[in-house]
């Protein structure tokens, strides 16, 4: 099982990616996408990006979704929908598993899936150690390339955070 | 909206685009269009009625699927490239997605719903903005992968949107749908001939934003949204029939206006590859487009529309002063004797 975890929290993933676009009440998006945020983690820390991985969990889930909880607590009604609730976030809900499902078995089964990309199998997830970046480890190196040469991501995605908050603002004045 | 976050946001719209226009990793075009599309919500939705809410909205949604799919298009030329740069697209399948993705943003047939909806909830200005400055980002990046595009594909998109561009806008008196229609046939024109020669596209995009800004600012100064209050500028400024006569005509590619040399160069470029048909169905169609400006000109500057008596003695309230109105009319109907000096854009 160990040599296919990537597979299975990708399976994860997107289980829980049709959990909160099947549309229930925020709160139980929030759950989760508390879920999938995790385990998205888990995948980032599979392939060797540690960093990277807590930096999710602490700045996404213990920052951002946080925050999102916070106020949508403060916006909720008083009968919050949830998956079995209504029958359309129901259907679509199982509408997403039953995709998910069958598309688990045609790659569990086949011994060649090529649906945009080829990929061959579930051991094609595995992670090889292919040993080239031995020394120094490619995410935290990218982290340090992004304060360097990258300066000008950090302006332009700066500026864009600036500027969203400045636009949601704007947005939700409705005066 | 306070004035120093109206500026701020104006210009995050510029530098959206002039960030897609300018870089070369794709990953920084995708956060050019969603900075751009991001600050231009506001802009659409200036005045707070549930239409403008609406329009934005729909406006949204069209955008963002358009730069998730442009995503998928990106990670899927990394997959079979392992590389970042704009040059070529080395995977077809990534090719027809981002093709798709940048029509959906251009608003090319069969992804044009959104036009009409969006620019008719809008005001005049966030009207102009929309349908002038939003095409020139993804009109850039079609440029830039003008090599890799399927051809097929590009030209049923461009056939498409002429015939529905014209097609469409024949039932509407609504100004703003009008316009809106006549961007989707010209978008239509533009890149019908981008595989055979970028050089004319971008020609056609120039003048038809030349064009397209004088109609808006022409529709601005008499504050008319539809052809029964754009029939009543001669009472007003008698002068604005007649230009709006010229502009309309040139909008419509009639010679000796500027707006025949971009139809006149594409039907040119394409007849020198050999395809026929294909410009004689366009010109064909593009009569459709001629067909709606007439029946503008014909209400506003030919006839007298018939109106009540009262009409027809208006109060002269002061005119609003439009600085670029002058030049941009000049410009959009005296061009074509420049056409020789297209040879320096190669």
């Amino acid at each position: 099982m160990m040599t296919y975890i990537v597979f299975i929290l990708s399976v994860i993933f997107v289980v829980s990616f049709v959990g909160f676009s099947s549309k229930p009440s925020p709160i139980y998006g929030g759950l989760v996408l508390i879920v999938s945020g995790g385990v998205g983690c888990g995948i980032i820390v599979n392939f060797g990006g540690s960093f990277l991985g807590l930096m999710v969990f602490l700045i996404y889930l213990g920052g951002m979704l946080v925050v999102f909880g916070y106020t949508t607590a403060m916006a909720t009604e008083q009968y919050p929908e949830v998956w079995v609730s209504n029958t359309t976030v129901m259907g679509v809900f199982l509408l997403g598993l039953l995709m998910e499902v069958m598309l688990v078995l045609y790659v569990l089964k086949s011994e060649e899936v090529g649906v945009v990309f080829k990929f061959s199998g579930v051991g094609d997830w595995a992670i090889y150690d292919t040993g080239d970046s031995g020394v120094f480890s490619e995410e935290i190196m990218g982290v340090a390339a992004l304060y360097s040469y990258g300066a000008w991501v950090v302006i332009v995605t700066g500026w864009s955070l600036l500027v969203g908050v400045l636009v949601i603002l704007e947005v939700t004045r409705g005066d | 909206m306070n004035p120093l976050i109206f500026t701020t946001i104006l210009m995050t719209v510029l530098l959206g685009t002039m960030i897609v226009m300018m870089s070369s990793h794709w990953l920084m075009i995708w956060i050019g269009f969603e900075m751009n599309l991001l600050a231009i919500i506001p802009i659409l939705m200036k005045k707070y009625n549930p239409r403008t809410m609406e329009a934005s909205t729909k406006y949204f949604l069209t955008q963002a699927t358009a730069s998730m799919l442009l995503m998928m298009a990106i990670i899927i030329n990394l997959m079979h490239s392992g590389q970042w740069t704009i040059t070529k697209v080395f995977n077809p399948t990534a090719s027809i997605i981002m093709t798709s993705a940048l029509a959906m943003k251009l608003g090319l047939t069969p992804f044009h719903f959104w036009v009409p909806e969006v620019t008719q909830g809008i005001s005049l200005t966030s009207g102009l903005i929309l349908l002038t400055w939003q095409k020139l980002a993804p009109m850039s990046i079609l440029y830039q992968i003008s090599p890799s595009i399927n051809l097929n594909i590009l030209l049923t998109m461009a056939v498409l949107s002429i015939l529905v561009g014209g097609w469409g806008g024949l039932n509407q008196t609504q100004l703003r749908k009008i316009m809106a229609y006549s961007s989707i046939a010209h978008m239509g024109w533009m890149t019908a001939v981008l595989v055979y020669s970028p050089t004319l596209t971008m020609l056609n995009m120039l003048i038809y934003i030349m064009m397209t800004l004088t109609m808006f600012m022409l529709f601005i100064q008499s504050s008319s949204t539809t052809t029964l209050s754009l029939s009543h500028t001669w009472n007003k400024t008698p002068l604005t029939t007649t230009l709006i006569l010229i502009t309309l005509l040139s909008m419509g590619g009639l010679p000796p206006l500027s707006g025949f040399m971009p139809k006149w160069m594409i039907i040119q470029e394409l007849t020198k590859n050999s395809s026929i048909i294909l410009p004689t169905l366009m010109a064909i169609m593009a009569l459709l487009n001629l067909y709606f400006y007439m029946r503008l000109t014909y209400s506003t500057s030919l006839t007298m529309f018939p109106s009540t008596n009262n009409m027809k003695m208006k109060w002269q309230f002061e005119t609003k002063q439009i600085t670029l109105l002058p030049p941009l009319i000049v410009m959009s109907s005296l061009l074509l004797p420049l056409t020789p000096m297209l040879s320096i854009l190669d």
